[in-house]
């Protein structure tokens, strides 16, 4: 590895992170995305988590919740995190599909990544504007998860200490789930000449593969293992988990990122610029 | 003896089923600028993309310096113009000169001073705050060959320097490849013969994917038979070129275009020629517009058989 390749990197990732937050296009996006987030937070989240306080009250066994598959809210003992848990598995891999989408392919297109490979090598490229991506969507999740926490306290301020090692396993759990997807999307861009054909390919690659194994795997069991290919594969089962059981299923998202990243890599090596 | 700085050895190229490349060899040693001609579809481009990086050969060998296109140990020792690259939208002309700088390796501040300069050199620093949608051709043109002087590269690849620019841009791009060729090798590919004939000393010709074996060089010292290109005002060339043959050393005179007559003579018979075809001129009246030694580069390349 040539000695610069990390400077590279970082270099490239920070680029990354100044076309996500400050550039117009990047702060347009943060805005919408904070817009709509003030409503989740207030509307959905505020009143679902009041909802749960007052449930936790009445000491309900609430089966109205595990009847719609919403039964591990209540395992977390701050309801608001129950719920943006909940919300953040939906909505964080979604936006990241748009978000991630444009690693390398317009600029492919309008020849830019020549200038830069004039002047780094395509793998420096490649992993630093993942990490770059990456690192923007970690904000994000980071900024949503610390206005919960915000709610939390304005709720009651002494649950803070208990508070924190919720934040912290949120924010390292949604950044693993949205990995995979970040991946996916980077080996996507690095083929295709749009984000538009990127969107639409990994919706299109990740309906049929779930579709196609699942299929596959209820006649034939053995297959079954193939579903670990699928990018959010462990989502249904992570929303049932709370607090650091979250981790537990930490694995499968690494190595679907892996297997992503290095496929991804393969065809930015190979791919004319 | 120096090692070449460009080796090709069997290089080929294909895209689906059209072949781009075909078997080109070719050594480049450093020194003064080399012209890559060739027409429309001839593989310039395709060439010029392998040796920086862009595309990779369908087979065959490259070495820059020794080393594979793209390698890392080449950065800050080549740069390149490529065809029809645009910066990104997104940033200003400042930050991405900057940002490729600091990815070759310079401090910040060198950065800064490195994308000033580049910028001045292309007369365009009253840009530097623009976003790239801001610019016109021309000046887009400029930018990009601005990001290849970063650093001052030992091997700069140009396709196509001057397409879109006036001629007042023209100039500027012959003065910067004229100025900086003492510490770089360009590299030119361009259809503008007569730019190329004014910069390069080496001409390399590509037809058809094919690496033509006559490289024409402007040294015309050593060969027997010389050449003089007389670009007249009107006259009457059949008298012309009568008077002209009938001068002691003169071998052939033609006359490709109008107005436009190639003298070819015998140095060992008549060394000042120049001096007998002007006194031939002035004695008959005429008016000349340019005499100059030896054939223009389009005679050379596509008419001299």
């Amino acid at each position: 590895m040539h000695p610069n390749f990390f400077k590279q990197l970082l270099l490239i990732s920070q680029f990354e992170l100044k076309r996500g937050f400050a550039t117009r296009k990047g702060l347009l996006s943060v805005v919408t995305f904070a817009v709509v987030w003030y409503f989740i937070l207030l509307y959905p989240l505020r009143f679902a988590a009041d909802l749960l306080v007052q449930e936790k009250g009445l000491n309900h066994n609430s089966s109205f919740l595990d009847f719609i598959g919403f039964g591990s809210l209540q395992l977390w003992p701050i309801p608001e995190f129950g719920v943006f848990w909940q919300f953040a598995l939906l909505i964080f891999p979604m936006l990241s599909i748009t978000i991630a989408a444009d690693q390398t392919s317009s600029d492919r297109k309008r020849g830019t990544l020549r200038f830069i490979v004039l002047r780094s090598s395509r793998d420096s490229l490649f992993f630093g504007r993942f990490i770059g991506v990456l690192a923007i969507q970690a904000i994000l999740i980071a900024a949503t998860a610390f206005s919960t926490l915000l709610l939390v306290l304005y709720r009651d301020a002494t649950l803070f200490s208990s508070a924190l090692p919720n934040l912290f396993v949120i924010i390292v759990n949604v950044t693993l789930a949205v990995l995979p997807f970040t991946a996916m999307m980077a080996a996507l861009s690095a083929k295709l000449l749009s984000a538009k054909q990127a969107t639409l390919w990994a919706i299109l690659i990740w309906t049929f593969l779930a579709g196609i194994i699942s299929g596959f795997a209820h006649y034939l069991p053995a297959l079954d293992f193939f579903k670990f290919l699928i990018p959010g594969y462990q989502l249904s089962a992570l929303a049932q988990l709370s607090e650091w059981q979250t981790l537990q299923l930490a694995y499968i998202p690494l190595l679907q990122s892996l297997v992503l990243l290095a496929l991804g890599r393969w065809i930015m090596a190979r791919q004319a610029l | 003896m120096n090692t070449p700085i460009i080796q090709c050895q069997r290089l080929n190229h294909i895209y689906s089923d059209t072949v781009a490349l075909s078997d080109v060899n070719f050594d480049l040693d450093a020194g003064e600028p080399i012209g890559l001609v060739g027409p429309n579809g001839a593989g310039k481009t395709t060439l010029l993309n392998i040796l920086s990086g862009f595309l990779r050969p369908t087979s065959g060998s490259v070495k820059l310096f020794g080393y594979r296109p793209g390698a890392a140990e080449l950065i800050g020792k080549i740069s390149a113009l490529p065809q029809d690259a645009r910066l990104d939208p997104s940033f200003t002309i400042a930050e991405q000169l900057v940002f490729y700088a600091l990815l070759q390796d310079l401090t910040k501040p060198q950065a800064t001073l490195e994308a000033s300069r580049v910028l001045e050199a292309v007369s365009l620093t009253e840009v530097a705050q623009e976003k790239p949608n801001a610019l016109s051709h021309g000046m887009a043109k400029r930018v990009a060959i601005a990001q290849a002087l970063i650093g001052t590269p030992a091997l700069i690849l140009l396709d196509e320097p001057t397409a879109g620019l006036d001629p007042v841009n023209v100039r500027t791009v012959r003065t910067i490849i004229a100025e900086q060729s003492s510490m770089t090798t360009f590299i030119i590919s361009s259809h503008d013969l007569a730019e190329l004939d004014r910069l390069c000393q080496k001409v390399l010709l590509l037809e058809k994917g094919v690496l033509l074996p006559e490289t024409i060089s402007r040294n015309e010292q050593q060969t027997e038979t010389r050449f003089i290109t007389l670009q007249m005002e009107t006259c009457p060339a059949l008298e012309l070129i009568a008077k002209l043959q009938a001068l002691e050393g003169v071998l052939q005179v033609t006359n490709p275009q109008k107005n436009e007559f190639i003298v070819a003579y015998n140095p060992d018979l008549q060394p000042s020629m120049d001096l007998q075809v002007m006194q031939c001129i002035s004695t008959n009246h005429w008016q000349y517009r340019q005499l100059s030694h030896g054939k223009t580069l389009e005679e050379k390349l596509f008419f001299s058989k």
